[in-house]
């Protein structure tokens, strides 16, 4: 045990540092990513100009690993766009990126799963397409597609262990340089992983929960 | 601005390099196909387990699938590297090591075989309890229902997210190249800290995946769906 100590213990602040920069980028990553799979999903379906680059784009970022993605917003994207600025940005731009594709599809088969005559319903009563979207459409695309988004979530927590590549000082990052102090990975090593396994369990349970009450309460059974 | 975009799209140096890159990408599918075949036998063993009668058989199936579905997977890949052979080594009282593409494979099946085991979960769960019983009323062993009546079923059932599984693990396989797997992004890393010209080399990796996980996964989708008509109908 006095390894478990001197190694995990002993160690805690850096872990807890460690944490929260993982929970930091990954809130970042996860409201960028809600936000861009709706506007990815919207120019997909109801802008015709920009459909197709759309499309390009939802592809892109859902046939691309993770890593691959994280090392080419690290090193590409700045001398293009002149930004990400920092480590931490590209971490959460590449996360926010990978998130997004699959957001945008999940949003597409709730928006397709509406059925057609509601809309109509809703023109019928004079409402602008627009509010047709924001009072009809989405509330329920929202419910319907809960589960899948608390889910991205969680994918983007196992994700974003790989920001430590590009030093982002995560809760990796921290046990892989007290692995390199020591020399002993035994301890620290699986702390990490049942730090990251606990927790991501807890999210998704409580996601999960917060997904089926919501429904609940707003009248769609929980599937 | 358009100088750095001209360079990213230059892939002349990726093509310099293609041997080793296609090479990269050769080990990147031997990863995958090592760590599929190991996830899907343990993930069709937990899967068996959970729908076990006994309880405490369930119980362990449960335990398996919450561990490995709730794991990162580069943190696996780190442990079972780093961790496992000295755990082995101090057990066997000796000096043990794992080569990095095994502990790969280890790790990824395992992680794998978590999500596996619940596609195959809910697939024998889909199968009406009406076949079982009309298989131990034929006389049929366990076993037999098992293979003759179960599986098929749930094969065909499970077929469409499986592929989504496997293109998940395919992308997966990419982190092995942290713990020096020679597989693509290993190389590209390495030509990169040679050329000093990560511009084309990254944007050409982005590419090469990009392309070959299209294809692959609309060729797969295809591919199954003809498969499921044919045995359908």
């Amino acid at each position: 045990m006095g390894n478990w100590q001197r190694l995990v213990w002993n160690q805690r602040d850096a872990l807890m540092n460690g944490l929260v920069v993982t929970i930091h980028v990954c809130a970042i990553a996860f409201v960028l990513a809600v936000l861009g799979g709706l506007l990815l999903c919207l120019a997909r379906m109801y802008v015709r100009p920009l459909r197709s680059v759309a499309i390009v784009l939802i592809e892109f970022f859902r046939a691309t690993p993770i890593l691959v993605q994280l090392l080419w917003v690290n090193y590409v994207w700045p001398p293009i766009f002149g930004w990400p600025d920092s480590f931490f940005a590209a971490a959460w731009t590449a996360l926010a990126v990978q998130s997004s594709g699959y957001l945008a599809e999940t949003f597409r088969s709730g928006i397709e799963a509406i059925s057609k005559g509601q809309r109509e319903a809703a023109f019928s009563v004079g409402m602008s397409p627009l509010l047709a979207f924001w009072r009809v459409v989405l509330p329920q695309v929202a419910l319907s597609s809960a589960p899948s988004i608390v889910n991205q979530f969680t994918v983007i927590v196992k994700s974003s262990t790989l920001v430590s590549v590009i030093t982002v000082q995560d809760l990796m990052y921290q046990s892989q340089k007290i692995v390199n102090i020591w020399y002993e990975p035994i301890e620290i090593l699986t702390a990490t992983a049942a730090i990251y396994i606990v927790f991501i369990y807890i999210v998704s349970t409580a996601g999960k929960l917060l997904a089926d009450s919501l429904r609940r309460r707003y009248g769609i059974a929980a599937a | 601005m358009w100088d750095a975009l001209r360079q990213a799209l230059d892939v002349s140096v990726f093509w310099e390099y293609r041997t080793v890159l296609l090479r990269g990408l050769a080990v990147n599918f031997y990863v995958f196909a090592g760590a599929a075949a190991l996830a899907l036998s343990i993930g069709l063993a937990a899967a068996l387990l959970r729908v076990s009668r006994f309880r405490l058989l369930r119980w362990i199936g449960t335990v398996h699938v919450e561990l490995f579905r709730n794991a990162p997977d580069y943190i696996m890949v780190v442990w079972v590297y780093f961790v496992l052979p000295l755990m082995i080594g101090s057990l066997l009282h000796q000096h043990f090591e794992l080569d990095p593409f095994v502990s790969a494979v280890i790790a990824l099946g395992f992680v794998y075989s978590g999500y596996f085991a619940e596609t195959f979960r809910t697939g024998i769960e889909a199968v009406p309890l009406a076949h079982f019983e009309a298989g131990r009323s034929c006389g049929m062993s366990e076993r037999l229902i098992l293979w003759r009546i179960v599986l098929p079923q749930v094969v065909r059932r499970m077929l469409p997210e499986s592929i989504n599984q496997f293109i998940s693990l395919f992308k997966a396989t990419t982190i092995v190249s942290l713990i020096a797997v020679p597989d693509l992004m290993y190389q590209v890393s390495m030509i990169t800290q040679q050329e000093m010209r990560p511009l084309p080399l990254y944007t050409g990796a982005a590419l090469t995946y990009f392309a070959v996980i299209l294809v692959a996964s609309s060729a797969l989708r295809a591919l199954s769906e003809r498969w499921r008509n044919k045995i359908y109908a």
